[in-house]
């Protein structure tokens, strides 16, 4: 009896102890109904998977996101996260200001906080993933200028124009087209970043503006839908940031030569590595700042790069 | 017993506290515990993570097991969040009572933001004199509140003066007003203000309890319940929304009611805005955008009835703490969040099918003969 009962309590310690431990991770980024944010989820929860195996503990993707940007929201989300336990945050920032004290707060109670897509420089956040705003703004018009010979009047397409990283990236457009001065700058056109809204944007600009012979789009939502340029291939030039499966059509049709895709999944899978080395193996990464190339897409290597979106885009 | 019982149960706001009551014990029973760090106060006053020697002698940071619902942070955390929007509900409930709506509420909220920000800003530590500490704090409040007031007073002049419906007029003014908080922001966060004013509301009392948003919404509500319940110019409210023609026809000066309730309306904004500068730290032009939507729902959750002449400051600070309760308990429960809108919309829609049938037996118990 006695021995049964020693065998029945190894079973429960053993039982207990096989119990791995469990990490919770908060992700929160700037919109629900942006694609690319969605990817960055998929990437999250893939690398959580992988991690998950490979440290022997499990990982869960705690995702907490606005349905529309609202920084107020996010920095409430991050709050409630650590309330909740979550032992990590990823964060992409609508307003770096806003959310200063809310990551600061979060990594006072000991849980750190890294941002992608969109930083907030002055936080206590361990690390930052994502591309250079300013190089991004600075590729696009160079690209542009390419496709245009160096002459014509362009129009930039901009989103929201509260986002940090937009208002860099049109700078940085800026910057670039002043060394040509054969190309005029006709205005940056903001929207709210919906692909119908971006789209009626584009054709609302072409309408009162008809020698625009190129555009250079910081941001993708106008080729999220599938006849946003209304002209025929060639005729005006078009260079756009992300490469999202409802982009690479224009790629196909001729219509946007080059598109410079952000690695949205990345930004999910990176962001949870480097939370994991931090929470589980104590390591810091060498650099507070680890940027992302941008990866150009064109007729080459569009079928290529349009496999990749089985895996990121959600089952 | 049974007499309390019944006594509670007339009570306006019952079906609403029922409700909460059984949110909070869903959230409770079903929420699990959380492992959270226990923090002490150094020697220089810091707070800092407290430590214990485990039983192989080891120093390990020490953690405390707590139900994820039912605990002060917690609690604190979901007051906090509920008090913006709870705020600017009270200011709703004058209007929506009246007969009215107001669908630019989160676009004064931008405006008053943007504008006491820019103002705060300069008397912040990067402004030109340095931290200039009270002064600059007040009258960085009294530009954030007095924008919310004017921008009720416009929005009230022009209902009163065009005689066209208030949806028609708020829904134009939402976009003007956010229009000129982008104008004078040119799109930019607004930052840096007196450390004071930071300090003064985020004021933590205990281990990490922001209480000044509740104490501001407590403040409100008792306001706004004082004048709608106990006020000649509450009465008045009711009455417009109740009757108007009745109500012109008794004496009443509509147009300067309809008047009020909008400048009210704009005030809450502007104590709600306020509020969010001093917790947050920065105002940006999109700030507030579908806020209205989530003011209306707490209303309407609240009890306050869209066709006017119903509801009270209360109840509509109950309806939204109803909604943030949800949105927590999403969190808390940790709900795919894909479903959060279908469990709201659901949760408001029971809400206030189970306050109705509240009202309705109420209304049954009066009509009763005594026997």
């Amino acid at each position: 009896m006695r021995s049964l009962t020693l065998l029945l309590l190894l079973a429960l310690a053993g039982t207990l102890t096989a119990a791995p431990r469990t990490i919770s991770i908060g992700l929160v980024a700037k919109s629900q109904g942006n694609p690319v944010f969605q990817a960055a989820r998929v990437g999250a929860e893939d690398a959580a998977k992988a991690l998950s195996l490979k440290h022997g503990v499990t990982i869960k993707i705690d995702w907490r996101t606005p349905n529309e940007e609202d920084a107020q929201r996010q920095a409430e989300a991050i709050e409630q996260l650590v309330l909740a336990g979550a032992e990590g945050i990823a964060v992409s920032c609508s307003d770096a200001n806003k959310l200063t004290d809310a990551i600061n707060s979060a990594v006072s109670n000991g849980v750190p906080v890294a941002t992608f897509d969109s930083d907030a420089p002055n936080s206590k956040r361990f690390v930052t993933y994502g591309i250079d705003d300013i190089e991004c703004g600075k590729q696009v018009m160079e690209e542009l200028a390419k496709l245009m010979n160096g002459k014509g009047i362009i129009a930039v397409i901009a989103g929201n124009q509260n986002a940090p990283n937009l208002q860099k990236r049109v700078q940085g457009v800026r910057e670039i087209a002043k060394k040509y001065p054969g190309i005029t700058v006709r205005g940056v056109y903001y929207h709210k970043e919906t692909p119908q809204d971006a789209a009626a944007k584009v054709e609302q600009v072409m309408q009162a503006n008809p020698d625009i012979t190129g555009w250079a789009m910081i941001g993708g939502w106008p080729l999220f839908t599938d006849n946003a340029l209304k002209w025929e291939p060639g005729t005006v030039k078009c260079v756009s940031v992300d490469a999202l499966p409802a982009q690479l059509a224009y790629i196909r049709s001729g219509h946007v030569p080059v598109l410079l895709a952000q690695q949205c999944y990345e930004w999910g899978k990176r962001s949870v590595e480097l939370l994991v080395d931090k929470i589980v193996l104590k390591k810091n990464p060498p650099e507070q700042k680890e940027i992302s190339p941008l990866i150009p897409v064109t007729k080459d290597n569009v079928d290529a790069y349009a496999k990749n979106w089985a895996t990121w885009l959600p089952k | 017993m049974l007499s309390t019982l019944r006594s509670v149960l007339r009570f306006q706001e019952s079906g609403l506290i029922l409700v909460i009551l059984a949110l909070g014990a869903l959230l409770y029973g079903f929420s699990g515990s959380v492992r959270a760090p226990v923090f002490e106060r150094g020697e220089d006053g810091s707070r800092q993570r407290a430590f214990i020697t485990d039983t192989s002698g080891e120093r390990v940071p020490a953690f405390v097991e707590r139900n994820k619902f039912l605990n002060a942070q917690n609690l604190a955390q979901l007051a906090k969040d509920t008090s913006f929007i709870a705020i600017m509900a009270v200011g709703m409930a004058f209007v929506i009572i009246s007969g009215g709506i107001d669908l630019s509420v989160g676009s004064t909220y931008a405006l008053a933001s943007v504008l006491g920000a820019l103002a705060l800003q300069q008397f912040g530590p990067e402004g030109p004199g340095g931290d200039t500490g009270t002064w600059g704090i007040v009258l960085g409040a009294s530009i954030c509140l007095g924008t919310a007031v004017v921008c009720g007073f416009f929005n009230g002049g022009l209902i009163v003066a065009l005689r066209v419906h208030p949806f028609i007029i708020t829904l134009g003014t939402m976009a003007i007003l956010r229009g000129i908080a982008f104008v004078v922001t040119k799109g930019q966060s607004v930052g840096g203000f007196p450390q004071d004013f930071r300090d003064l509301v985020r004021f933590e009392a205990g281990q990490g309890l922001s209480l000044v948003p509740l104490v501001v919404m407590i403040v409100v509500t008792l306001l706004g319940w004082l004048i709608l319940a106990r006020l000649a110019a509450g009465r008045r409210v009711y009455a417009v929304g109740g009757n108007e023609l009745a109500s012109r026809f008794s004496g009443i000066r509509v147009e300067r009611v309809k008047l009020g309730v909008y400048v009210m309306s704009g005030l809450c904004a502007g104590i709600a805005a306020l509020l969010s500068l001093g917790y947050y730290g920065a105002a940006t032009s999109g700030d507030g955008q579908g806020y209205e939507l989530n003011v209306i729902a707490a209303a309407v959750v609240g009890g306050a009835s869209l066709s006017g002449g119903r509801g009270s400051a209360l109840g509509v600070v109950l309806g939204a703490l109803i909604i943030q309760m949800i949105n927590s308990g999403i969190v808390i429960l940790g709900i795919d969040q894909n479903y959060s809108q279908i469990i709201i919309g659901s949760v408001v829609i029971a809400a206030v099918v189970l306050d109705n049938v509240n009202s309705w037996l109420s209304r049954r118990r009066m009509q009763k003969p005594a026997a």
